[in-house]
């Protein structure tokens, strides 16, 4: 007999704007069950998970816990249930220590430092934490505020954890030790939900497994009754045979590097960064986030400024110096940023006038009427040459999905025919299907002889598109690999020790 | 119907939008707002006496000149996401500066050059303020609105508040006169300023970048484009309307009154209009339609006020009850939540 559920939701639908993120959703979370959600990016995993946690409210549907109609009218709600939410971004307060941060939000009036300090020390020691519960949470790693954060869920009762994308930032080691954890937890009866990309994880240590597509319920059952291919075509809705990444062959490099970085430094993010990029090579730059990767690459197109002896780049053997990313551009250097919609596209214009505008850069205010057939001319040929859809009459780019908005951004920068571009993230928040057609482009784009740095935290995609490998660790390249001598282990080894 | 026509078209505006209108929350402000100010001119037309004449049409024309020629530089300012609080102070030192050169015997054009230099340097003042010191483009402006008017009235009106034009002189004459019988002076400029700005906006290199910064500043600056040089135009520009609006307003009423800009009434009209007219102050949207539209709800408003004898205190609480009603209906009819916020919104 299967146990009644702790939370059950029905016919659940969230829409925003009149586009749903969730379309009638039935789920049942049994206590004591590690439960994955699988789903590509916009799939409405996120969205079901702010549901149960108190922090969106369905538009329709009802959400009942241990049997009964509840209604959350704010997360407080849902963390009085026992239901808690272990965020992708931290949720800690930095200037606060870790025993604050366990009671927050619970301290009782007349708050004694040393009871709450007892009671984070006795929940951490029984969790098999070393984390030292006066230490302030911002002086703690990724992992450890993750912990931190679990922990306080256990100091709160929680009989139900959310986790959005627990392993995204974690060593190999520290992604066993997190699911020992919820195995951990699971004996005490507590239900536990993750989000993950990394299929691996849902399969092996998932009981259950529910997949989710554009919004669906597609598919729900025990984890035994998946294999990897049956959980991906559930997740796209067709086989994936694309997938199989083609490893470029190794190809003799140019004598020469387009780009020369020595000594870069920027605050305290990126510290004596010293590299080369080949023309028609991908360079690799791989490491954990907050390595200073993309601070350094801010830093070459000029977008950052860097410390006043801040080293030297040099572009063809000239030294080269930029205060802006105009005047990088003009030079031919682009970067693509990793967050397109912070600083990437220009979400209420069309896909034709983002791609212009990256067009109209080139001209440096030397025009001053627009030559308004050319653009139309230039911005359909891009949309078709990387097969940009969802496009059509001029709607704004914000309606389009996470693939087609990252081939957006990569055209309004292609356009202006860079002999360098730096990729940060190309492919994160893009459905399984474009990821493909984004690493095809970028090896097309180094193939026609450009130069092309690719930052990236996802390993195999590291390995499968870089010629030449970087690790970077505290704003330093600490390892280089040639292609064939780099391996999982061997890169993350170098980004941790 | 005026409705905003700057919702993805522009360097490809034959691509209009193709999501439904009804669908366009921006749409509907704009719809409600052209619908009150058509009620407005019924309701005027047959209570008011004297509001459906011809004559009272060309008063309500020249009266709206000075508004609809600042709105023109303020929108352009506004979609860009910035804000130019010193239009005001910058309208009544460019006047102030003409009126003072035509005493000094000058013709008008050389009064003109002269004082247009002037207005462009502050112009270009407040836009290096913003595009190089980096300052919010707010607190820049409130500076140098408070400087340029302690400035002239320091430095040329000795501490008055009021500079008394001379009549007589062409220079003022030929701003008061009509181009063709019937079609005043002032009226010209006003639909220069207009035509104008729907170039900049419409047909420009800069005015796709314009619009590019206020939907985005930081990836505008990332792609590459000229942000700082735009910026540059942009308050330039907003100078230069002001000092046309300076000229039109201090001919008509033959003298260059300081008051205009302790008060602050005309700086909120002039917020108001665009506001009204459906440029979000978030920017990136909004074309000259909502120019037009703004202007004429809040044109019609004041002259059937003023008709009605409704004195200028109670014609700014109306004012101010539109203005929340407006930003209310605006929140209402496009609701914003956690996963449809952009960074940065205002």
């Amino acid at each position: 007999m299967t146990p009644e559920p702790i939370v059950r939701i029905t016919a659940a639908t969230k829409s925003y704007g009149g586009i749903a993120a969730l379309e009638d959703v039935s789920f049942d979370l049994r206590p004591g069950e590690i439960h994955a959600l699988a789903g590509e990016n916009g799939a409405g995993k996120s969205t079901l998970c702010k549901l149960i946690a108190g922090v969106i409210t369905p538009t329709t549907g009802t959400i009942q816990v241990d049997g009964k109609p509840v209604t959350f009218a704010n997360p407080k709600d849902a963390t009085e249930r026992g239901i808690a939410m272990v965020f992708q971004e931290s949720s800690l307060v930095p200037q606060l220590t870790v025993a604050q941060n366990m009671v927050l939000g619970r301290e009782s009036a007349l708050n004694s430092v040393r009871r709450v300090r007892n009671a984070a020390r006795q929940v951490l020691q029984s969790l098999n934490f070393k984390v030292d519960p006066s230490q302030l949470a911002g002086s703690l790693s990724t992992a450890k505020r993750q912990m931190v954060e679990i922990a306080r869920a256990v100091l709160n009762d929680a009989r139900v954890v959310i986790f959005d994308e627990p392993t995204a930032a974690l060593t190999p080691e520290e992604t066993e030790h997190l699911f020992d954890l919820m195995k951990r937890l699971r004996q005490r009866g507590v239900a536990l939900i993750f989000i993950s990309h990394a299929l691996e994880e849902a399969l092996n240590h998932a009981d259950r497994i529910t997949v989710l597509r554009n919004g669906q319920l597609v598919a729900t059952g025990n984890a035994s009754a998946f294999d990897r291919p049956t959980l991906i075509r559930h997740m796209i809705g067709n086989d994936l045979s694309q997938m199989a990444s083609e490893r470029p062959k190794t190809r003799s490099r140019a004598a020469k590097p387009v780009l020369q970085v020595e000594d870069l430094r920027m605050g305290s993010m990126v510290n004596n960064m010293s590299f080369s990029v080949f023309p028609g090579e991908i360079t690799g730059i791989a490491g954990l986030i907050g390595s200073g990767r993309s601070e350094a690459a801010k830093v070459i197109v000029g977008h950052t400024k860097r410390n006043f002896d801040g080293g030297r780049i040099w572009l063809d053997g000239r030294e080269v110096w930029y205060s802006a990313p105009s005047e990088a551009i003009a030079d031919g250097i682009a970067y693509i940023s990793e967050d397109r919609k912070y600083d990437g596209f220009f979400d209420t214009l069309s896909v034709a006038r983002n791609i212009g505008l990256g067009w109209l850069a080139r001209f440096r205010g030397r025009r001053i009427l627009t030559p308004r057939e050319r653009l139309r001319r230039v911005a359909a040929d891009w949309q078709q040459r990387l097969s940009i859809h969802g496009a059509g009459g001029g709607k704004s780019v914000v309606y389009l999905s996470g693939g087609n908005q990252q081939k957006v951004v990569i055209a309004k920068s292609l356009v202006q025919e860079p002999r360098l571009v730096i990729f940060d993230e190309p492919t994160r928040g893009v459905d399984v299907g474009a990821i493909a057609e984004i690493r095809r482009i970028i090896r097309g784009f180094a193939d026609s002889g450009a130069g092309v740095i690719l930052i990236s935290s996802y390993l195999p995609e590291i390995l499968d598109l870089s010629d030449r490998i970087l690790v970077a660790k505290s704003g330093t390249i600490v390892a280089e690999f040639a292609r064939d001598e780099a391996s999982a282990t061997r890169i993350m080894h170098a980004a941790i020790h | 119907m005026a409705g905003p026509d700057r919702h993805g078209s522009g360097a490809v505006s034959e691509q209009r939008l193709s999501l439904a209108p009804w669908k366009d929350r921006r749409n509907l402000l704009a719809l409600v707002v052209s619908m009150v100010t058509l009620a407005l001119i019924l309701v005027f037309s047959a209570t008011v006496q004297g509001f459906a004449t011809r004559g009272n049409l060309s008063v309500i024309l020249s009266n709206s000149a000075s508004l609809a020629i600042l709105s023109c530089g303020m929108a352009v300012v506004i979609i860009s996401r910035g804000l130019d609080l010193s239009i005001i102070a910058v309208m009544v030192a460019g006047a102030t500066t003409y009126a003072t050169c035509i005493e000094a015997g000058m013709g008008g054009g050389a009064a003109l050059v002269v004082t247009g230099l002037a207005i462009v340097a502050v112009g270009m003042i407040n836009a290096w303020l913003i595009a190089y010191a980096e300052l919010p483009a707010m607190l820049a402006t409130l500076a140098s609105a408070m400087a340029i008017t302690g400035l002239f009235r320091f430095a040329i009106l000795r501490g008055e508040f009021l500079l008394l034009l001379p009549k007589e002189n062409p220079a003022v004459q030929a701003l008061t006169s009509d181009l063709l019988p019937g079609l005043p002076v002032v009226t010209v400029m006003m639909l220069a300023a207009l035509a104008a700005t729907w170039v900049l906006l419409n047909r420009t290199v800069a005015g796709e970048i314009i619009y590019a910064m206020g939907d985005n500043f930081l990836a505008a600056r990332l792609s590459g484009l000229p942000v700082r040089s735009v910026t540059m135009l942009i308050y330039v520009w907003a100078a230069v309307m002001a000092l046309a609006a300076g000229l039109v307003v201090s001919s008509a009423s033959g003298a260059v009154d300081f008051r205009t800009v302790t008060n602050g009434t005309l700086l909120f009209d002039v917020i108001l209009v665009v506001v009204l007219g459906g440029i979000p102050l978030r920017g990136g949207r909004g074309g000259l339609a909502n120019i037009v539209l703004g202007v004429a709800l809040i044109a019609v408003l004041r002259n059937g006020m003023t008709l009605m004898n409704v004195t200028t205190q109670i014609q700014d609480v109306i004012k101010g009850l539109v203005l929340l009603a407006a930003i209310a209906a605006e929140n209402f009819l496009n609701p914003r939540d956690i996963e449809t916020d952009t960074a940065g919104d205002l």
